[in-house]
């Protein structure tokens, strides 16, 4: 099954349909909620909200469009909402955004990077994970984050300056 | 944004680093590169920390969500009900309790249990069992 098949299904109210989807964007969904949180606890949390409403809102999707930066769009707003809630626990040993073996990379060095990563502010962290850890384009960055391909940019070049003052000294 | 001062140059140069395309042209980050030792550093210490990030990889999550997505589908679905069955309801039991009012007209004894047959036919339609909370006690206490 497909995703368009998959939609197809969840529209007549198959809940199986749903699962499908569900169990195929669930590790990535996870992935992008705790680079957006910093926890994974409160990723968990968003990601299973973001189905909820995405399972509600199905009708809406376009169906021309890829299924997954719709659904991110979602799952963003309710890591943001979350975030606004309350405010975010920055504890490293509860964080796991970078796979634990970076090639040729030190544990300390590492866990520097993380620690940069968890003090940028939560919009800041996504941009670099999306377009670091999931090699994004400037094109589909600007389609999953909803803003135009120039701010995508600059913005990029602004928090890599920042995470490059967090680090140095670190290195080296 | 094609203006050629520092930042835009270096924004444009770290675009191009990551394979994108930009309004200003290598010759003209070049030549500014030549004359301006700032942005020279600058885009040595930027393009370290972009080395460093293109060296990792996303920490791999597991996650079964799909019973607590069930689960929440099921009750915002049941939630979502509404109240126009139960206005219907109302409607149908207020007109028979009316026809039970016209004088001199007695529908009978079966007449009586048409609310109920509303009724039970409103729970079957909702897919509700109103003894659920019995029922479930029951199974806990054959559990015991």
């Amino acid at each position: 099954m497909d995703d368009a098949a998959a939609i197809e299904k969840c529209l007549k109210g198959e809940k199986e349909a749903f699962r499908f989807l569900v169990e195929r964007y669930q590790k990535q969904a996870v992935g992008h909620a705790v680079a957006i949180l910093g926890n994974r606890e409160d990723a968990l949390d968003a990601v299973q909200e973001a189905f909820i409403d995405a399972f509600g809102s199905l009708k809406k999707f376009d169906r021309t469009r890829k299924l997954y930066p719709w659904f991110y769009v979602l799952l963003r707003h309710r890591c943001f909402k979350m975030t606004a809630r309350k405010s975010a626990t920055e504890n490293i040993e509860d964080t796991e955004i970078l796979a634990a073996r970076a090639a040729g990379m030190p544990d300390e060095e590492r866990f520097a990077l993380e620690k940069a990563l968890l003090a940028l502010e939560e919009e800041d962290r996504e941009i670099i994970a999306l377009k670091y850890l999931d090699g994004l384009s400037y094109e589909e960055l600007a389609e999953h984050l909803q803003i135009p391909r120039g701010t995508v940019m600059s913005r990029l070049f602004y928090v890599r300056k920042q995470l490059q003052a967090k680090l140095s000294g670190k290195f080296h | 944004m094609n203006e050629m001062n520092c930042e835009n140059v270096l924004m444009a140069k770290m675009a191009e680093i990551d394979g994108e395309e930009t309004e200003i042209s290598s010759e003209q980050m070049n030549l500014h590169f030549a004359n301006c030792e700032n942005c020279c550093q600058e885009i040595e210490q930027i393009r370290f920390t972009d080395i460093l990030l293109k060296r990792q990889t996303r920490r791999e999550q597991e996650a079964d969500l799909w019973s607590a997505i069930e689960k929440q589908i099921g009750a915002r679905a049941a939630s979502q009900i509404g109240w126009k069955p139960f206005v219907l309801l109302g409607v149908l039991l207020s007109a028979c309790k009316l026809l039970e009012m016209v004088p001199e007209r007695d529908f009978g004894l079966a007449f009586k249990l048409v609310p109920l047959a509303f009724v039970v036919a409103l729970f079957v339609f909702l897919k509700e069992n109103p003894f659920k909370i019995n029922a479930e006690l029951s199974a806990r206490e054959i559990k015991l």
